[in-house]
């Protein structure tokens, strides 16, 4: 008895933690409860769906013809490389593009760049349904671009309308504003001491991106374009209005494979394929946000 | 009479984009009218079908809900057949253009009321040629035409015919694109066109019941070597565009010279100012870009059935067939609706 109420007296902080630990565990049930509903569960059921399903003879068992489809026909491994392609191109210009405004917009003050962010974060709020429609219009055959070159003399550009950088310009442009918010939220974390440390002992512009200011962000870098990444390997709008009728981004494929051609096996197949890339690119903003709170 | 909704759907050109309105729709678990066609439609049901038959029928009320596109019809129809077995509410009554054959048996199991035996009063007035199936009720037809830019090809050079369209199309190059297939009607119709051009010119080759694998391989295929010669002389050397609005839209930029269009599309876009007074309409000579009828389908085992019977025969009273000739497209001359005169 004596040692149990000494405990008690000895550790109030703990008891109060046990009580509370029920009440925090029901916080996160929902959370919990909808990832394995709505996500977990149908990544379970696709895999097992498409590796264990009814064969030609009509007898259900262990089958990977789909995967093997997949794999040996031309025109679904032209989808998936136009997909990679798009991604990696997307990815590599959303940096080149981004980093130098996120830049801007920490390390100068004033109304001008306050102006700026609100134009880099614009993009947020326009649907790519009607960012697609204003695409023709501008960047289209005989659109607004052309016209302009018109009048001053000079030849048409050769529009990437129906091309495969069509879905490129209109996917980094859709996605400008996420990636400029978490470069800028990495670069918040940057100190004004060390940049002016640096810079006291003789380090140029350059140096100090590349030995200061980089290695600060590297994490957010790697977090922007995994969200970013993510987005653009599943997107369906911009490619299906804007990109060329073959070969078809995944989106686009997975959708026609289901609902014109009625296959949906081979859907779930595309689907679990499109989902294994992903699952890289989560894997990586995963291992970024644990290292952080590890921290 | 207790208070009937009805909910009708519709879908513009890029159906599959309006997946995320769809399922807001379906949260409502009532009695549906479905429908899939472009927006032009919705507009027409909403603005004219709706009031005039809400009018006629104190107490009733029609619930419009757009379905995305005919896959969308689709699943909804496959949820009702579900619905039919185990005695529930099919949470749909009517679909404004749907194909009774699909999905598969669903005439076998009573899904669909056979409309001939319905007791429709006007349903003897009807165009007989536009009915393929008792349980499919045609209302309204519109068909895929040629539209072109008067500036750059006179009327008087137009083709008319096919050989003519295509060495024109091949002495033109890049004056031409029609749509993916499965994106839209006006690009499936000329495929479909091309498919009559190596078969024969006739249409009525293909019915439901004389298909065969080797004779569908054999008579669609030999339509690829057509398609594959057209494909160097379309617009960017082989470009398709992504649905019927984008292709009036590449002729409304003066891109093109020459798209195929569905009729009422281009007249309503002639009419909002889309697409230039210039634009001339032709329709081939030989055989006719097919086009089609829009043909609606009612639930058996919806719990509107009566009402939606009721809306079946309205939309064939004069009123309402009037309506479809004028209001939405004012074509008056060359036509849609039952009274379809096959050319332009």
């Amino acid at each position: 008895m004596s040692e149990v109420s000494g405990a008690a007296n000895t550790r109030p902080l703990l008891e109060k933690a046990e009580s509370g630990r029920p009440f925090g565990l029901l916080l996160v049930a929902m959370p919990v409860f909808l990832v394995g509903w709505l996500v977990i569960w149908p990544i379970i059921s696709a895999v097992f769906r498409t590796v264990w399903h009814r064969d030609s003879q009509g007898n259900y068992g262990f089958d990977l013809s789909t995967y093997v489809f997949f794999f040996s026909d031309k025109y679904s491994l032209d989808n998936l490389s136009i997909t990679l392609w798009t991604t990696g191109v997307c990815a590599f210009l959303l940096l080149l593009v981004c980093l130098p405004i996120a830049l801007y917009l920490r390390f100068s003050e004033g109304r001008l760049p306050a102006y700026v962010q609100g134009l880099a974060i614009f993009p947020m709020f326009v649907p790519s349904i009607i960012l697609s429609y204003a695409f023709i219009r501008v960047l289209g055959p005989n659109g607004m671009v052309d016209l302009l070159l018109n009048a001053v003399g000079l030849p048409k550009i050769r529009t990437p309308y129906l091309t495969p950088w069509g879905p490129v310009i209109g996917l980094v442009w859709d996605n400008i504003p996420l990636t400029v918010l978490i470069l800028l939220s990495g670069l918040g974390n940057v100190a004004n001491q060390s940049i002016e440390a640096a810079r006291d002992v003789g380090a140029k512009r350059f140096q100090v991106l590349w030995h200061i200011i980089l290695p600060r962000i590297s994490n957010s870098i790697l977090v922007a374009l995994s969200f970013s990444v993510l987005g653009i390997f599943s997107a369906f709008t911009l490619p299906y209005v804007l990109g060329p009728a073959a070969p078809e981004m995944m989106g686009p494929f997975m959708q026609r494979t289901f609902r014109d051609l009625n296959d949906p096996l081979s859907a779930i197949t595309q689907a679990v394929v499109t989902f294994s890339f992903c699952i890289v690119f989560g894997l990586f903003y995963v291992r970024s946000v644990a290292r952080n709170q590890g921290k | 009479m207790k208070r009937r909704d009805f909910i009708l759907a519709t879908s513009a050109a890029a159906g599959a984009l309006m997946l995320p309105k769809m399922s807001l729709c379906r949260r409502r678990p009532h009695r549906l009218v479905h429908e899939f066609s472009d927006s032009n439609i919705l507009d027409f049901w909403a603005n004219t079908v709706k009031p005039k038959f809400e009018a006629a029928n104190p107490g009733t009320t029609i619930n419009l809900v757009d379905a995305g596109d005919s896959a969308g019809v689709q699943s909804i129809a496959q949820r009702a057949l579900a619905a039919m077995q185990t005695s529930t509410d099919p949470q749909a009554d009517y679909f404004e253009a749907a194909d009774p054959l699909l999905p598969l048996d669903a005439i076998e199991a009573g899904l669909y009321v056979n409309m001939k035996e319905a007791g429709l009063s006007n349903y003897d007035k009807v165009n007989p040629l536009a009915i393929n199936s008792d349980y499919s009720l045609p209302y309204r037809g519109s068909q895929v035409l040629l539209a072109y830019d008067t500036t750059k090809l006179a009327p008087a050079d137009v083709p008319k015919n096919w050989d003519d369209l295509v060495s024109w199309i091949m002495a033109n190059p890049g004056q031409f694109i029609y749509n993916r297939p499965d994106k839209g009607g006006s690009g499936g119709n000329f495929v479909r066109r091309a498919i009559h051009q190596v078969n024969g010119l006739d249409p009525s080759a293909f019915t439901v019941d004389n298909y065969t694998e080797e004779f569908g391989d054999e008579a669609l295929g030999k339509a690829w070597k057509v398609l594959g010669d057209l494909a160097p002389a379309l617009y960017d050397g082989g470009a398709y565009t992504s649905g019927n609005t984008q292709s009036i839209q590449l002729l409304a930029q003066g891109v093109v010279t020459m798209v195929p269009v569905w009729s009422d599309q281009v007249l309503q876009a002639i009419d909002e100012g889309v697409l230039p007074d210039t634009t001339g309409l032709v329709q081939l000579q030989d055989l006719a870009l097919v086009g089609g009828f829009s043909r609606s389908v009612v639930l058996a085992n919806g719990t509107n059935k009566e009402a939606s019977l009721k809306l079946a025969d309205f939309l064939l009273t004069e009123e309402i067939q009037s309506a479809v000739l004028t209001e939405p497209w004012r074509f008056s001359r060359r036509v849609l609706g039952l009274y379809f005169c096959g050319s332009a």
